[in-house]
């Protein structure tokens, strides 16, 4: 095949390009985070911390973003799909290890939308109250498989569409914050505001903890890294800029809320941002703007969930092929070109944790569905960012070129810092949490047990782990 | 004529392959450029189906691996077997290299028969056959005793 040869260098424009330029990939980035918890959370970490509590968004999107630092130096050094169990595995090179890391990653985006489909219940709640929350849920999580089945996923334009739409949403709340002041109404101690007699590192900490779900969604951003056009280059400052970009909207909308919503009255809310439109603020009928931003949250929190169910498929189709989870998982639509049967799964598992909390609500135990397993999300993602942090500088001076980007190292310590107090402080305050990411992981224990006795071995990938070295 | 031979990694593009080997004069083809297309969003970016070769994390290496597989079917032939490996949707890829190729025909396959395409509108085969800038041969599946899980 002498004559087939082409090589990159000779290749003709098309040949080898890659498609997610920096641009996309921002937006990839913002469209991630923002979904995953401002809509969703914010009323209950106003209710942690009181007024002041962006400060929680401001230190929890710090924290999130020196993270964000490693996962950008690693993705620019190992530009593929595979993310944290990759860059485990790259740097300790010990399967159960990288088994571990692979199912806590797919373990916090189960438990992620699972969260993500009860806030988008609520905000479904605020318009048309018919149906039951469960229900919904259900609904919702059966949906986004279909929608995920179909490929609208993969549509770039929708995805930036659904970004825009989010960030639409949050100015409008801004926009109400920016008049409210105008108008000389606002009470800016409020800002400065704790509502416990605690210690206030405590209650920024307690905040922290719980806002960290805002921020989660980034480490997603590893699903496009094979194709983004000049990684290098790209993916430090889509990553780093898409972050910091929703730190500072996180900031400025917790600060509106705050300024134009009591905080009582924000913390007592299901879906808090429509207090802020409620506060009929703006010159527009009220029931009309409310409606209208219970779309762009139920728009924003779909975004967001698409993407985590696009990581739970991909992940359990990783494992599948690479024989550490039954085969059943690598099985692929024949014209659709899906991964059907770990989507289904998948909504399987998404819908066996939210009708578990309804029923654990049902019989008397106090459960909010939301915040129970972001709680869950974070506790199990803060252990995968503390492994990418060790991680990467397990890998420094390995697979480095000139083009390497390097995160700073004394803001990537600051990070492994962070996380492992913020780690810390879940388990302390909230052991049961513990449970239920026991119960996810015990999942892809099970898993790998089915396979192991049940699974044919193929004899190409037996002792490759979840990634092949270089 | 250029032809273009796209592949989604499945097996029935690799039936496409063959047919379009089975019944054309390779002295009539000058080119063929076999066109694998990367969808970056979707779950699974390109899932390799006809090279037998494992999946390594890497959905490049699946795209390459399947488009080394279509173009073996041609090993020998005569026509010259370019390999392009492109990303973005299948469809509109599969119509830009046509025209950049200024293909004289393109060769698809069908999909299944499955109930997702009876009632889902919008598969790369029907895209492909309304947009493309030149003939466009879709190879529908086997008949349907044949057809395995």
């Amino acid at each position: 095949m002498a004559d087939t040869a082409t090589a990159p260098a000779v290749d003709d424009e098309g040949g080898l390009k890659r498609s997610i330029t920096g641009r996309l990939l921002f937006f990839y980035v913002l469209g991630d985070v923002l979904g995953s918890g401002i809509y969703v959370l914010i009323g209950s970490v106003a209710g942690e911390v009181g007024g002041a509590f962006w400060a929680a968004f401001a230190v929890g999107v710090t924290v999130a973003g020196f993270t964000g630092l490693a996962y950008a130096e690693l993705a620019t050094k190992y530009p593929q799909a595979a993310g944290a169990s990759l860059y485990v595995n790259k740097a300790f090179g010990k399967k159960p290890l990288t088994f571990l890391t692979t199912v806590l990653y797919l373990s916090a985006t189960f438990a992620a939308a699972g969260s993500l489909a009860a806030g988008f219940s609520q905000y479904v709640a605020e318009v048309w109250d018919a149906p039951p929350a469960l229900l919904v849920m259900i609904a919702f999580i059966i949906l986004l498989a279909v929608l995920n089945f179909i490929g609208i996923t993969e549509s770039v334009v929708a995805n930036m569409l659904m970004t825009f739409v989010e960030v639409t949403g949050l100015l409008i709340v801004l926009v109400i914050g920016v008049i409210y002041v105008g108008q000389g109404k606002a009470d800016f101690s409020v800002l400065a505001d704790f509502s416990t007699d605690d210690n206030i590192i405590f209650a920024i900490v307690a905040g922290v903890a719980l806002s960290f779900f805002a921020m989660t969604g980034f480490e997603n951003v590893a699903n496009v890294a094979e194709e983004t056009v000049d990684p290098h280059k790209n993916f430090p400052i889509a990553l780093i800029g898409g972050m910091a970009t929703a730190g500072v909207i996180y900031v400025l909308v917790s600060m509106a809320a705050a300024l134009t919503v009591p905080v009582d009255t924000l913390a007592d809310s299901d879906a808090a941002l429509l207090e802020v439109v409620k506060a009929g603020i703006l010159p527009i009928s009220v029931t009309v703007m409310t409606l209208v931003f219970a779309v762009i949250a139920m728009i924003a929190i779909t975004n967001t969930t698409l993407v985590q169910v696009v990581t739970q498929s991909r992940i359990l189709y990783g494992m599948a092929r690479e024989d550490v989870v039954p085969g059943a998982f690598g099985k692929i639509h024949s014209s659709r070109r899906s991964p059907w049967v770990a989507l289904l799964f998948s909504a399987v598992v998404v819908i066996g944790l939210v009708v578990t909390g309804d029923v654990l609500g049902r019989i008397g135990l106090d459960v909010d569905i939301v915040s129970r397993l972001a709680s869950v999300t974070v506790a199990l993602l803060l252990v995968v960012y503390a492994g990418v942090i060790v991680s990467c500088f397990k890998l420094r001076g390995s697979d480095e070129s000139e083009k390497t980007f390097r995160a700073p190292s004394a803001l990537l310590v600051l990070g492994l810092i962070g996380n492992v107090v913020l780690l810390g402080y879940v388990i302390a305050t909230d052991p049961t949490s513990l449970i239920w990411c026991a119960g996810l992981v015990g999942l892809g224990g099970l898993l790998y047990v089915v396979e192991a006795v049940f699974g044919s071995r193929n004899p190409d990938s037996t002792d490759t782990g979840a990634v092949k070295g270089a | 004529m250029h032809v273009v031979v796209a592949t989604d990694g499945s097996r029935q593009s690799l039936a496409a392959a063959k047919q379009l080997k089975a019944f054309a004069d390779p002295a009539k083809i000058t080119e063929i450029s076999v066109v694998a297309v990367i969808r970056p969003l979707a779950s699974v970016a390109f899932a390799d189906d006809v090279s037998g070769s494992g999946f390594d994390g890497s959905f490049r290496d699946a795209a390459q691996s399947a488009v080394d597989a279509i173009a073996a079917v041609y090993d020998g032939w005569g026509p010259k077997v370019n390999k392009r490996i492109r990303s973005g949707s299948a469809a509109n890829e599969i119509i830009k290299a046509a025209r950049q190729y200024d293909a004289g025909l393109v060769v698809v396959a069908a999909g299944g028969r499955g109930l997702s395409d009876s009632v889902l509108v919008g598969s790369t085969a029907q895209r492909v056959q309304h947009y493309a800038p030149c003939p466009v041969l879709v190879v529908r599946p086997a008949p349907k005793k044949a057809r395995k899980g």
